[in-house]
């Protein structure tokens, strides 16, 4: 990321401009910020303190996470979504590796129809597929299932296009060597080729965890109890009460978030070019 | 006795067969391995998409089974206003968020892109961070920014003096209220998308160019755009998608209200499918979100990815 530092120096502005591109970068980060601050602070507030004009709690209180706890479902809410998202990432990451190594490594029939065909898929919005699969999914008693919520985020199709791109930088004498050698197709691909390619995994098992995490529209048609319910579906939920508690919400709000930003904090790099990579390799 | 000769025969055809069976392992294999993959992608994906296009000819209410009936979903579509609406909403909605959100990131993206600036790589993180809060989540707190007494922004106008409107019960404040959220949740995905292209820009070329008396705008419209004009369109296109088939904030932040100022086509689609059940024209809706989101990235690759060749 910083090889054209040191060359473009000459070309720094005064000084003074220095401090005052610092100073308006450091504002607009204050801005984008705030609006996260703001929740943390409304969710230890109390009910009535929620309504007056001070920006601080005027007594800081954990009532509203009580609450969240106790009389909503978050908790279950929170178990669906890991359960989940970590559902779609596991199988994603197995279907994708697998369907990528056999479009880099071998030449097959059919082999480029299939191929762009994911490819152009990925141009068509998915409320497209929502309606029939409803229909399906009810004919067939999946509507409020879990698999109804991880089989359709495993076959990602950028997911594939990734560890096609990933394998095919991959040398092919690595392979011929280890036939000559009598091993088998599958040992071949479990013990010699995926452990290369982890890196590429990696970021496609977070893009594949982040887009089940974050779905909404999904889970909304296909979940019908309460107990079903992804986090975003609840907390949805909870705001669209006849008189919502902006305190509990918020509370809902921060504690759902903090799973993620702490995932964020610790693999950011890996989430950044996780989420960037495919936009700019493509 | 057996002769030399046919002892070599037999392990040749014993080799012959191991290497036919060798190759056809060989054959089969790749299909075994995408086998799961397509299984998936065929049912959820492939399957529902052509489907949807069949169902898009038909009445359809879920419980009773489909009757085809020509044209007539396409038909409505075309005589309903609220339609209509959705429709120019969405366009409006994607042709201010596009714009405004790619012109912020670029500009963004080249001062953090600046070597004299300090906590550089801070900054690149911590503008990335609300990309990492889920789009729900994230309107959900807006509505406690927007809202009219409670609001973040109304307390602000109260400390300065100013009464600021309810914005998300005016009709033109609701378009704005959704998509500043929208630029605030994305800046920084793009931002990183941006300085990626940036960091291609040979350093040479931008020192020649001002050696030859280039001005700053001159460096950034001669050297630098025409190098990151793929990395641009890789942007608008995905910024124009992603609108053109917005959603959640509208369904959580004013439910496409104040009197459908807010209907997207997304959520016209979600509302005929899912709440009046009339799943057969929500289907020509999504056909025709298709058509658009399809005419729209061929033009953006025409006008953006031109001068590329």
């Amino acid at each position: 990321m910083s090889q054209s530092d040191n060359v473009t120096t000459n070309d720094a502005p005064s000084p003074l401009w220095q401090w005052v591109a610092l100073i308006g970068v450091s504002c607009l980060l204050a801005v984008v910020i705030s609006p996260f601050v703001w929740a943390i602070m409304s969710s230890f507030k109390e009910r009535g303190d929620i309504m007056s004009p001070g920006f601080l709690p005027r007594t800081w209180v954990f009532q509203n996470y009580v609450h969240l706890l106790t009389e909503t479902s978050f908790l279950r809410w929170l178990l669906n979504s890991v359960l989940v998202s970590v559902g779609a990432m596991a199988l994603g990451m197995a279907v994708c590796s697998m369907a990528g190594f056999a479009f880099a490594k071998y030449k097959f029939y059919g082999q480029t129809v299939l191929f762009w065909t994911v490819i152009a898929s990925m141009s068509i919005p998915p409320f497209t597929t929502v309606i029939p699969l409803f229909g399906w999914m009810a004919k067939l008693g999946l509507i409020n299932t879990y698999p109804v919520l991880i089989l359709p985020f495993a076959a990602n199709a950028f997911g594939l296009f990734m560890m096609r791109q990933y394998f095919s930088t991959l040398p092919d004498e690595l392979l011929q060597a280890a036939r000559i050698d009598g091993c088998s197709e599958i040992r071949l691909f479990w013990s010699i080729m995926l452990p290369l390619a982890r890196p590429a995994l990696g970021v496609v098992g977070i893009l594949i965890f982040i887009a089940s995490w974050n779905s909404f529209i999904w889970p909304l048609v296909m979940m019908r109890s309460e107990d079903m319910f992804t986090l975003p579906v609840g907390i949805a939920g909870l705001n669209s009460e006849q008189s919502p508690e902006y305190g509990k919400i918020m509370a809902a709000a921060v504690l759902s978030s903090l799973p993620i930003i702490t995932v964020f904090f610790l693999l950011q790099r890996q989430i950044i070019s996780g989420l960037t990579h495919g936009a700019v390799k493509s | 006795m057996t002769s030399p000769s046919s002892i070599l025969g037999k392990a040749g055809s014993l080799k012959r067969a191991s290497a036919e069976r060798r190759l056809l392992a060989e054959r089969i294999t790749p299909y075994l391995f995408i086998l799961p993959f397509f299984v998936l992608f065929g049912s959820f994906w492939i399957g529902p998409i052509a489907a949807s296009f069949g169902y898009s000819f038909t009445a359809w209410r879920g419980i009773t089974p489909p009757t085809f009936i020509g044209l007539q979903n396409y038909q409505v579509l075309w005589n309903d206003p609220r339609f209509h609406t959705a429709v120019s909403n969405t366009l409006l909605f994607t042709f201010l968020y596009v714009t405004l959100a790619n012109a912020l990131a670029l500009a963004l993206a080249l001062l953090l892109n600046a070597s004299w600036l300090r906590f550089r790589q801070f900054f690149r993180t911590a503008f990335f961070f609300p990309m990492t809060i889920s789009m729900v989540v994230s309107a959900v707190i807006f509505q406690m920014v927007y809202a009219g007494d409670v609001g973040l922004i109304s307390k602000l106008g109260a400390v300065v003096g100013i009464r600021t409107p309810s914005w998300l019960v005016d009709d033109d404040l609701a378009v704005w209220a959704i998509i500043i959220m929208r630029v605030w949740r994305t800046m920084g995905y793009y931002t990183i998308i941006y300085l990626a292209g940036l960091q291609t820009v040979p350093s040479d070329l931008r020192e020649a160019a001002r050696i030859d008396g280039a001005n700053g705008w001159q460096i950034f419209r001669y050297v630098t755009l025409p190098v990151i004009r793929p990395v641009m369109l890789v942007c608008v296109v995905i910024s124009t998608i992603s609108a053109l088939e917005m959603f959640d904030e509208p369904m959580i932040l004013t439910q496409g209200g104040p009197a459908d100022a807010t209907l997207t086509v997304a959520m016209y689609l979600y509302q005929q499918g899912f709440q009046f059940l009339q799943l057969g024209q929500a289907a020509a809706a999504s056909y025709i979100l298709t058509l658009i989101i399809l005419i729209i990235s061929v033009v953006q690759r025409l006008t953006i990815g031109r001068e590329q060749q």
